[in-house]
């Protein structure tokens, strides 16, 4: 009886039993056959025997999944396959380092000022090595400063409007600058609708676009090209090829002036509609966008925090985060800054910058109430908590951080980038390099 | 059938087996595995359309309704980034203010005098108070301008006051006219219908009766007299002498 089990359960396997029959007859004898034992099975088996035959097919389902589990542990801990995953949740937008927990707030200090500019900064580049950072103001000029030792490295000075036959430079407030992931190439453009391409390490002019009808106002490298997004109050979002130094198309949609754009390695940008009241997604590969809508007030800035997910800022004071599968901000900070003015009069601060530490939940914004607020994106960013303040005095007109995180560069201005609403005399036209220090490891218990 | 029984009792142990064997009483999915009676079976106690379902596969009524998923209404608007956006372009929503008149909308219906009259029976009440009010007001001032737009506003009143029992009185008589045109026709005789000159000469002669009780007979006619002794004298050939 037992080896009448035994051999039935070979025979399931359909192993070694039936090699010797040919193939044709196979499927016919197999059928007539399974049916025989089953008979057999109905006449001859005993509870017991069922029992032992169940508990064999247990032990060796068990041992099957435990070498499954052993396996997988086994990749995992392989450090290729380590780095592969972090590429894929990299390139779905998923892979987030907690890190906004373990920063500290830096002395006063340890906030090292550059000054240089005559008027007030507009906007700023980080090198991607963080060796050097790029700062523009409305002076229209672009000065080169090195990280380490804060001195000047380069500096473009404004070119006179109308005569020819000059070095190349802006004649009008410079808006927006971006800089290629390979830290070769620098666009900046200016009020004149022009967007001028420096080589980053000599700071030679290499290109100019025209094309646009309105100021500049957001441009962006995708990460890993050479390809330029750019954006201007004309409402058009243009893509140029940079290396081969050419227009590539233009994109439509926004229904007022856009406010900023940001890019980062996948064909998409993201735009600020300013009083449009939308944030756009553009697919640039399949010709459409995604419209969001969610602040009340003119979306001034924008930055993206990994392939998903992108902070705003707008000038009714709130910070949205978004997501890409949801047309309303997946959060919403209001008055992230404050309120300000007579009693009864009360408006909020402005927003003026936002800035994000890429794939982490680290977020920066700036304002014009005397400090830099950090915030920790929650789970899932369905929340925005803020860390702590750092004090810095006048209108924050732009926010970056380091590549590594290691630092935040603010640039600071008396007046807003964009106008000169307020001016703000006890403030200094200034880049400020601040130093984000990490809490050291709690050490692992047990070890 | 000995399958049937077969197949239940080795289901117990063939659990990781794809069963392609049924019980008896369940629905196939399939006309591939049923027996020529099982057809048969189908196709008297469904009739054919069931049977046509079976063979085709799934109903299409189960199909076309598609569950609508909540998360849809959620995502973002795509559009396309290649259509301009016209100069004249709506920045911020606004509804336009749609300004209906209601004499000329259809929504308020065709008019009838007769239900009209009917339904604001009741302002006949307020008017007779707003005429109370105005010759109180007339007592107060005897003189002057505010007199003048008093006397003027009552003399109005008065005056919408006799077109609306006028215009009551013609109703009365034609519903009546049409009262007995009804009756005569039930009765057996032939309808007949007023021409409109008929009907004019009809209340000409009712103003008569009216004017003739009243006694103002007199002054209507020399008025009208007067105004058409105008009137064709307008139709002359002017003289020069």
């Amino acid at each position: 009886m037992v080896d009448s089990a035994r051999d039935r359960g070979k025979s399931k396997g359909g192993g070694k039993m039936n090699e010797e029959i040919s193939s044709d007859s196979e499927s016919e004898s197999l059928a007539p056959r399974k049916t025989e034992e089953e008979e057999e099975e109905e006449l001859e088996e005993t509870a017991q025997e069922k029992k032992l035959r169940l508990a064999k097919l247990y032990l060796e389902q068990l041992r099957q999944q435990e070498e499954e589990k052993a396996e997988a542990r086994a990749f995992e801990e392989d450090q290729v396959a380590g780095r592969l995953k972090e590429d894929v949740l990299e390139q779905r937008g998923r892979l987030q380092k907690s890190v906004a927990k373990e920063i500290q707030a830096p002395a006063p200090t340890d906030i090292r000022v550059l000054r240089g500019h005559q008027l007030s900064i507009t906007c700023l580049v980080v090198t991607p090595d963080d060796l050097a950072i790029f700062s523009a103001a409305k002076d229209c000029t672009i000065i080169k400063w090195s990280v380490e030792s804060g001195r000047k490295l380069h500096v473009i000075p404004r070119a006179k409007k109308g005569t020819q036959g000059q070095p190349p430079g802006h004649s009008s407030h410079i808006l927006c600058m971006a800089i290629s992931s390979d830290g070769k190439y620098l666009a900046s453009g200016d009020r004149s609708k022009l967007i001028l391409i420096w080589e980053a390490q000599s700071c030679q002019h290499l290109y100019t676009f025209t094309g646009h009808r309105d100021a500049v106002s957001g441009l962006a490298f995708r990460r890993g090209t050479h390809q330029l997004y750019s954006t201007s109050h004309d409402r058009s979002v243009k893509v140029w090829n940079v290396a081969e130094n050419s227009y590539v198309e233009t994109l439509f949609g926004h229904q007022d002036a856009v406010a900023a754009l940001d890019a980062l390695s996948r064909e998409c940008c993201v735009t600020a509609g300013g009083r449009d009241g939308t944030v756009r997604v553009w697919k640039i590969p399949e010709e459409s966008q995604l419209v969001f809508y969610g602040h009340q007030g003119s979306i001034d800035c924008i930055h993206l925090i990994n392939e998903e997910h992108m902070v705003s800022g707008a000038d009714d004071g709130s910070v949205a985060l978004w997501g890409l599968s949801k047309k309303r901000p997946l959060a919403l900070q209001r008055e992230a800054h404050g309120l300000h003015g007579e009693p009864g009069l009360e408006q909020p601060f402005w927003v003026s910058s936002v800035a994000a530490l890429l794939n982490t939940d680290l977020v920066a914004t700036g304002s014009h109430n005397a400090r830099v607020r950090l915030w920790q994106c929650g789970e899932g960013f369905r929340q925005l908590d803020p860390l702590f303040d750092i004090p810095l005095v006048g209108f924050i007109n732009s926010l970056k951080f380091s590549s590594a995180g290691d630092f935040l560069v603010a640039g600071v201005g008396q007046e807003h980038r964009l106008g000169r609403w307020w001016r703000i005399k006890e403030a200094r036209n200034s880049v400020c390099i601040i130093p984000l220090r990490r809490l050291p490891a709690p050490p692992v218990a047990g070890s | 059938m000995p399958k049937a029984g077969a197949s239940a009792g080795a289901r117990g142990s063939r659990g990781a087996i794809k069963q392609s064997r049924r019980m008896a009483g369940d629905q196939p999915k399939d006309t591939s595995d049923m027996s020529f009676e099982e057809l048969l079976e189908l196709q008297s106690r469904g009739g054919p359309k069931a049977c046509k379902q079976v063979v085709a596969g799934r109903s299409p009524e189960k199909q076309s309704p598609k569950p609508v998923c909540v998360a849809d209404k959620h995502r973002p608007l795509e559009m396309s980034a290649k259509v301009r956006v016209p100069f004249l372009r709506q920045v911020v929503p606004i509804s336009k203010k749609v300004a209906r008149d209601p004499r000329f909308d259809d929504l308020s219906g065709e008019y009838n005098p007769e239900i009209f009259d009917k339904t604001y029976q009741f302002l006949n009440d307020i008017r007779a108070k707003e005429k109370e009010l105005v010759k109180k007001q007339l007592k107060k001032h005897r003189s002057g301008k505010e007199h003048e737009r008093l006397q003027q506003l009552l003399h109005r009143m008065e005056q919408q006051e006799m077109a609306q029992q006028e215009r009551k009185q013609q109703q009365e008589l034609r519903l009546a006219l049409k009262q007995e045109r009804r009756a005569l026709a039930q009765q057996g005789h032939r309808p007949y219908f007023l021409k409109k000159s008929e009907e004019r000469q009809l209340a000409l002669a009712e103003k008569f009766k009216e004017l003739k009780r009243s006694k103002k007979l007199e002054s209507f006619l020399s008025r009208k007299r007067r105004r058409n002794a105008g009137k064709d004298r307008k139709h002359l050939p002017l003289s020069n002498e």
